[in-house]
């Protein structure tokens, strides 16, 4: 391996710290005219009339769009909608437009104008009429069979509110019948918050339908060809008709964006195709806040039965997830959380899950990096603290205990592959200083207390099975003897297309210089489902693997056939063509010779990617001001079985953003509900995200336990990052106070009422 | 429209403004200099950071006839041509940079401080990038580059 697991710079890095780099609001096309939204302020309602004479009347206005005059059908706006595997079908249950707005800040009508003041105000004249009805915020609330209904016609019938599920995990056990047989039983429960993704870009889109029927729509999407196959069905156009692309940065995404960026890109497509000129719509931060999918709050309770030695015997595990007004992520999603967040990271032979999606009245929850995981990590990871207590057992060497080994059955329908667990404990607990400063809550009696926490956990490294999860690849060389990869994923900010352009050169045996990628693109590649789930780099470096194989042969095979030498001897390192040691010359030549004779190297490869669990650990240590409930956290030291780091200063990074997000997830950040108001967070400053000046420290720790599934031991470390923070904080405070929590994030307010609740203070 | 005279990026520039738009909008409408990112539009997140007469503000909530007179220098006038600026460098060798839309502003934040401030504390760089947020990298690895850049620009780069 020349260029895996080296520190390159990565490829988009000029562009971006030079201001070249061009994102969606970045883009002005001729003829560009603007959109502005016209949104519910109720969060359940029924237009009884509307008029948007004034507004059409206005000079400079282009498009005027409501329920009225555009199509009715119904979709989903995440990727599920084409990548639910049969015999699954996903919920469709939304509109570009509706006449009974279900959250405050639905889409009711939109419109197009020369500029962006002229829609805004056009938006303000349109009048209606609104009659309010009742609605019901809360998934405790929802579920009871007096509250009002949020989906009457797509919730499942059995049950109230519920979107899709339940979601019933099982594989063979009976925990109901095991806890009988447990030596001691431990219960937990947590109520967690909405917290946004927040990503730094908002959404946008700029869609221009030409009159020969084809659209083009260039945005914010992490996923170009789920939302390319989305607009297409949802407007009626023949898929052949659209394209997707980012412009061709995206600025973050966190799950955000797979599938449509809120509704930015079927707005625009909308009025586009009203006024056939270009639309620009792009998302004012209390649009993206208020009005796009959240990562899911909500109530989850666990219940662990072990053995006296420790051996867990038995877990069952209940989640109600607000999943909002529309279903987009909300059935996969508290699936995962079952799966993922309290399946993966333990031997335990009795286990059960049940998920309920619940519709409320507010806005839509869906995919956030993590993507249920952090919650179900969230309500095991403490119930194993308690089991630990219960025993008289040091909670690292109960974890150690039970963690899953290679071996190990459970609810995955594939291996686990290579199980780092262990090994991620000891690091973090060694970098936290976990022996001499864990357990010592009885002995501090001061103002501030300092406490130590543990998580462990898991995730996957892309979506299959469980979605229809595949990758296509076309692969060149160009005369000069450079790589030319055409591959539609995005680039959102990982660095994923550096990442595999060097597990490319290195499986083809081409420089890493001047290597390209085309990505981001649903005209430049086939089929890719995008990057989500942990996946790209996995997954990628999979279908790369077989391309690659098919290059190397169609390069042997000419240079072979010309030199009349056996190809099976021929080898490619670096861009030098040899046979049995002996070199043979530049790969540069041979294309360019092989271009004069009417031949390009070329292949290309479509292929289902295996899948395995990342496994990771994270200690935390904090401060608790016990007069003023500050939780200030000093330290976390992240763990991460990666597998083969391919670019470690790339992967570090993707586990330290993903930290510090949990570290906002655990004591800062919540997205508050008002009644009659809709969400309070309507921007940065009322939306308290880590800054450079509150952020802990952050030891980033790289375990390489190469995993036999991934092309050179490859695991996935996207969204891990983020997953078992809030979990180690909550142990850490414990730890340093004696209290355990149930709610979060743990605001000065909550952690004074608990320490009071609790006698502490 | 009003009529704006400014420097911008060492060029004298005189245009035909709409007084209602902030400096951001300008900046990127008229001048094209979309490096400039707008991530709020209420000088909240640091996206639009540019330096204005030495200091770093916030451009997406200054009136731009306030840039009168003003010695402007946005994220496309760091750079000497093809030679990038130390910050710029390290901000990629040191993995400070995801998305990328935060960047321009963070850089232009870490370019005010050191103009200023040839050798600050880690306190200090924390403090200067305390208005920008990036919700990509945990900020660790901007620090690094801010610091790795300050070491080489007192070595005289």
């Amino acid at each position: 391996m020349k260029y895996v697991g080296q520190n390159i710079p990565r490829n988009d890095g000029f562009d971006k710290v030079t201001g070249r780099g061009q994102f969606t609001f970045d883009v002005h096309l001729p003829r560009m005219v603007y959109g502005k939204v016209l949104r519910s302020p109720y969060a359940h309602a029924k237009v009884l009339s509307i008029d948007t004479s004034e507004a059409e009347a206005m000079p400079g206005v282009r498009a005027v769009c409501t329920f009225a005059n555009t199509t009715q059908k119904v979709w989903n706006g995440a990727a599920p909608m084409f990548i639910t595997p049969l015999p699954h079908k996903p919920v469709l249950d939304q509109t570009i437009f509706t006449d009974e707005p279900k959250y405050i800040g639905d889409e009711v009508a939109a419109v197009a104008a020369d500029t962006e003041a002229i829609a805004e105000e056009a938006a303000k004249r349109i009048k209606v009429e609104w009659q309010e009805l009742p609605a019901v915020y809360e998934p405790l609330e929802a579920i009871k069979p007096e509250s009002p209904d949020v989906q009457p016609k797509y919730a499942n019938p059995e049950f109230h509110n519920i979107c899709g599920g339940p979601v019933i995990l099982e594989f063979g056990g009976d925990p109901t019948a095991a806890f009988d047989q447990c030596d001691a039983v431990v219960e937990y429960d947590v109520t967690l918050p909405r917290v946004k993704q927040a990503q730094m870009e908002p959404h946008g889109a700029v869609a221009t339908y030409n009159p020969d029927g084809h659209l083009e729509v260039i945005c914010t999407t992490q996923a170009p060809y789920p939302t390319k196959m989305i607009l297409a069905e949802a407007l009626d156009i023949p898929v052949s008709k659209v394209t997707v692309k980012n412009p061709p940065y995206v600025g973050g995404g966190f799950g955000v964006r797979i599938g449509l960026s809120g509704k930015a890109e079927i707005l625009a497509a909308a009025l586009s195709m009203k006024c056939h000129r270009p639309v620009k719509l792009i998302y004012t931060r209390e649009e993206d806040f208020t009005c796009s999918d959240s990562r899911h709050g909500g109530y989850l309770k666990c219940k662990l039965g072990a053995k006296a030695d420790g051996t867990f015997v038995a877990i069952d595990t209940q989640a109600w997830l607000n999943t909002g007004a529309y279903a987009t992520f909300g059935t996969d999603l508290v699936g995962v959380c079952g799966a993922c967040g309290t399946a993966g990271a333990y031997a335990i032979p009795n286990f059960r899950y049940t998920g309920w999606p619940v519709y409320t009245n507010q806005m839509t929850a869906g995919a956030m990096r993590g993507f249920g995981t952090p919650q179900g990590n969230a309500v095991v990871e403490p119930a194993i603290e308690l089991m630990a207590q219960k025993l008289g057992m040091d909670s690292i060497e109960l974890r150690k205990k039970n963690s899953t080994r290679e071996d190990t059955k459970n609810w995955f329908p594939f291996p686990p592959g290579s199980c780092g667990t262990n090994e991620c404990l000891d690091r973090a607990a060694a970098s936290i200083g976990w022996e001499e400063k864990h357990g010592k809550a009885e002995e501090q009696t001061g103002r501030i207390r300092r406490g130590v926490g543990i998580s462990a956990g898991t995730h996957v490294s892309n979506a299959a099975p469980f979605c229809v999860d595949y990758d296509t690849i076309l692969i060149r060389i160009e005369r000069d003897g450079t790589l030319f990869v055409n591959s539609s994923i995005p680039e959102i900010g990982p660095g994923s297309t550096t990442a595999c352009l060097q597990v490319a050169a290195d499986l083809i045996g081409v420089p890493y210089k001047n290597a390209v990628m085309k990505f981001g693109d649903t005209d430049a590649a086939p089929f890719d489902i995008g990057s989500h789930a942990t996946r790209t780099l996995y997954t990628v470096s999979y279908v790369m693997a077989d391309a690659a194989k098919k290059l190397r042969k169609d390069i042997f095979d000419w240079v072979g056939g010309k030199l009349d030498l056996d190809p099976a001897k021929l080898e490619l390192e670096d861009g030098v063509l040899s046979c049995e040691g002996k070199p043979l010359g530049n790969l540069a030549d041979f294309a360019s010779q092989a271009h004069l004779e009417g031949k390009q190297f070329m292949a290309s490869s479509c292929q289902v990617p295996p899948n395995c669990l990342p496994f990771y650990a994270q200690a935390a240590e904090v401060e608790v001001d016990v007069e003023t409930g500050m939780v200030k956290v000093l330290k976390v030291a992240a763990a991460h079985d990666v597998g083969k780091a391919v670019n470690p200063p790339l992967c570090r990074g993707q586990i330290e953003g993903g930290v510090l997000q949990g570290v906002g997830y655990a004591v800062r950040e919540e997205m508050t509900y008002v009644e009659g108001k809709g969400f309070y967070n309507k921007g940065f400053h009322s939306y308290m995200l880590p800054t450079a000046d509150d952020r802990p420290e952050i030891e980033s720790i790289l375990v390489e336990n190469p995993d036999p599934s991934g092309v050179f031991g490859i695991i996935g470390i996207g969204e891990c990052g983020v997953n078992p923070t809030l979990a180690a904080i909550g142990n850490a405070v414990e730890d340093a106070t004696g209290v355990r929590f149930h709610e979060f994030p743990l605001t000065p307010a909550r952690v004074l009422a608990g320490l009071k609740a609790a006698g502490k203070i | 429209m009003a009529e704006l005279h400014t420097t911008i990026n060492g060029e004298y520039v005189v245009a035909e403004v709409d007084p209602d738009q902030s400096l951001a909008q300008f900046l990127r409408e008229k001048m094209y200099l979309t490096g400039t990112k707008i991530g709020c539009g209420k000088g909240e997140c640091g996206a639009c950071t540019i330096i204005m007469d030495g200091k770093a503000v916030t451009s997406c909530i200054i009136p731009v006839l306030r840039a009168e007179g003003a010695v402007i220098q946005t994220i496309e006038g760091v750079a000497r041509g093809e030679k990038l600026h130390p910050l710029q460098e390290e901000f990629v060798n040191q993995g400070a940079v995801q998305c990328g839309f935060c960047t321009p502003g963070m850089i232009m934040s870490a370019k005010a401080l050191l103009d200023e401030n040839p050798e600050p504390e880690k306190e200090e760089i924390r403090e200067a990038l305390g208005g920008n947020i990036c919700r990509c990298t945990g900020y660790v690895n901007i620090e690094r580059a801010v610091e790795a850049a300050a070491d080489r620009m007192r070595k005289g780069e």
